[in-house]
């Protein structure tokens, strides 16, 4: 017992040195944009945090007032509408910037040693990057926000259904805690506000005090990068500033209502799966995206070394751009659909491994014809005793 | 970990730091939470919504087969706010079908005594809790909710719910207003009602309507009557 945990903190203590989170310097690679992904990462997480403080000055968290005060910011306020478009953007470029360095990590093969705790810090900043961002923009208060927080909040009801564990309420205990009461209203708004702005306040403490103990850089880009994304975050405010949309209205829902684009795909998914799985398969993503560092034990970091693990990135970038452009198309059958979903997902799944059977069998013979060799030839020379 | 005398000192020393911290976040739970009684985190009590008994319509509004009426029907919610309560619309939907049923769903709950062609849903989809709609031509449901067509014998007005398509059959057999496509677990639930002279009375309705609770239980019959 003494023994696993010293290893674990041993572990700990050799991955905390080596976090590679915002500056990049254990992968360098100045040839290659994907590798200021971590900069941008911090610097878009700071644009959403100043633009969101200034915004707080005149937003009202009501369910009465907070679209007319966005309203009021946007239309009435100078320079309002650049506040807000940079705090919406930049949240857009922040959540982008996590998912393709995720991507970019895991394809190549940069979650392994040793990088298991930057790509699992990194993955739970996706997560709550995303509940920021629900959180976020229930606060418009608009019928998308309302819609989506009504669903995404009763989902946790399900869970008193698992089997075996039986109702212990937890479920409920749950969504009434983030609802503030059984229904979505007053107490929802201003739940969300303490989340939505805690979690980014609370993170940027610790990594301040990271910053400030390890003297690793903040933004390791250059300054044209960074007026270049600048730039490009007022002049999309400009010219294509997002529309508030429609008042919630709790007696209507409208149809078709999306979430934000990064929820559109779970979405989708939500509509083929019963509610419980629906509640339990985001977990299960969650969690094999913690655990993978420790599922592909291979030191390979070739993607097409290493295949099975390439090949479910791969489905998953596919079904992730799939089921999104399904709901938009508003397309979903659902008595016709999952078993085409699941008859591809096990196929492919079953592809995959045969691939790596046969990779690895291929592996091993040549390594067993490499040992076999020289035997029948000249001796290799001696190796040196300590190397 | 051994069992020796230090290791045993240890865990004994270990309960009551373990109990202090329960008994610290106890209260933060409730602090979230506050209706809970202390230690009643995890026992179920689902705030019932009140909303007595209402006039929601005229029975001449629903004079053919499929006519039908929206209306909503007003409970009270707790909420954990200064107000610590918030007046909350149940959207409803009034259907005359063409032949008597039996109001009464798979889950036990009688929406009507004897039989009725008029029936009362709530339009809170039992899934995730989006208002559906009633579409009264069932080619508008194949349209716009994700490409079902209804088998035959359902090709008349159904309910189909605009978030994740769950769609229902208000004259379902033995089972008015069930699920038959989509991910909702159970078809639509039900008001309870009485028809006085030309006026449907709701007195209740299955409780489920924001987070869902037990199936069965009834909100609102415990209020008393309200006038309206």
């Amino acid at each position: 017992m003494e023994a696993v945990l010293a290893n674990l903190r041993e572990w700990y203590q050799d991955r905390k040195q080596r976090l590679d989170l915002w500056d990049e310097t254990q992968t360098a690679r100045q040839d290659n944009p994907m590798y200021i992904l971590g900069g941008l990462v911090w610097l878009s997480w700071m644009i959403v945090i100043v633009s969101g403080i200034v915004l707080m000055l005149w937003y009202i968290p009501t369910t009465t007032g907070a679209y007319r005060s966005i309203e009021h910011i946007t239309y009435d306020i100078p320079f309002g509408w650049a506040v807000r478009g940079l705090h919406k953007y930049g949240g857009d470029m922040l959540i982008t910037c996590i998912t393709l360095r995720i991507y970019r990590m895991y394809f190549a093969g940069e979650y392994k040693k040793p990088g298991e705790l930057t790509w699992m810090i990194l993955f739970s900043a996706l997560v709550l990057a995303m509940i920021s961002g629900v959180t976020g923009y229930t606060l418009e208060w608009n019928q998308r926000a309302f819609w989506a927080a009504k669903v995404i909040l009763t989902v946790p009801t399900y869970y008193d259904d698992i089997p075996l564990i039986g109702n212990l309420g937890l479920g409920h205990a749950i969504a009434y805690i983030f609802l503030g009461g059984p229904a979505l209203g007053q107490g929802t708004l201003t739940r969300f506000y303490s989340i939505h702005f805690g979690i980014s306040i609370v993170l940027a403490i610790v990594a301040e005090t990271w910053f400030y103990r390890t003297r690793r850089r903040r933004l390791n880009v250059s300054a044209f990068v960074i007026v270049l994304v600048l730039a490009f975050l007022a002049f999309v405010s400009f010219i294509n500033l997002p529309d508030l949309g429609q008042w919630a209205n709790n007696n209507r829902t409208p149809l078709p209502v999306l979430s934000d684009w990064y929820f559109l795909a779970l979405y989708q998914v939500v509509k083929y799966m019963p509610p419980l799985w629906a509640g339990v398969a985001p977990a299960l993503l969650i969690g094999y995206g913690m655990l993978v560092p420790f599922l592909d034990r291979t030191k390979e970091t070739l993607p097409t070394r290493r295949p099975f693990f390439f090949v479910v990135g791969l489905l998953a970038l596919i079904y992730w751009i799939g089921f999104s452009a399904l709901i938009m198309l508003n397309i979903a059958v659902i008595s016709r659909d999952p078993p085409y979903i699941w008859g591809i997902t096990v196929i492919v799944l079953f592809a995959a491994l045969l691939w790596e059977l046969a990779y690895r069998r291929r592996q091993a013979q040549r390594a067993a014809a490499a040992a076999a060799a020289p035997a029948g030839a000249s001796r290799p020379a001696p190796r040196p005793a300590a190397s | 970990m051994k069992l020796d005398r230090r290791g045993v000192l240890k865990a004994l020393t270990a309960i009551p730091v373990v109990g202090a911290l329960i008994a610290v976040l106890s209260p933060l739970f409730r602090f979230l939470k506050p209706n809970d009684k202390p230690w009643g985190i995890f026992t179920i009590t689902p705030d019932l919504p009140q909303g007595g008994a209402q006039v929601v319509g005229k029975v001449s509004q629903l004079a053919k087969p499929w006519d039908s009426f929206y209306f909503t029907y007003v409970q009270k919610f707790v909420q954990y706010t200064p107000e610590g309560q918030e007046a909350s619309n149940v959207p409803g939907v009034a259907i005359r079908l063409p032949k008597k049923v039996k109001f009464v769903n798979s889950e036990g709950f009688v929406g009507f005594e004897g039989e009725t062609d008029i029936v009362l849903f709530s339009r809170i989809c039992p899934h995730l809790g989006c208002i559906y709609n009633y579409v009264s031509d069932w080619h508008e449901v194949s349209a716009g909710y994700g490409g079902f067509r209804p088998p035959g014998f359902e090709e008349h007005a159904l309910m189909a719910c605009p978030c994740h398509f769950s769609i229902y059959d208000p004259e379902y057999p033995d089972n008015p207003g069930n699920v038959i496509s989509g991910p909702a677990p159970r078809g639509a639930r039900y008001f309870r009602f009485e028809v006085h002279g030309d006026d449907i009375v709701v007195t209740g309705a299955e409780v489920g309507a924001i987070a869902k609770c037990a199936p069965g239980a009834v909100a609102g019959a415990a209020a008393p009557p309200r006038e309206t």
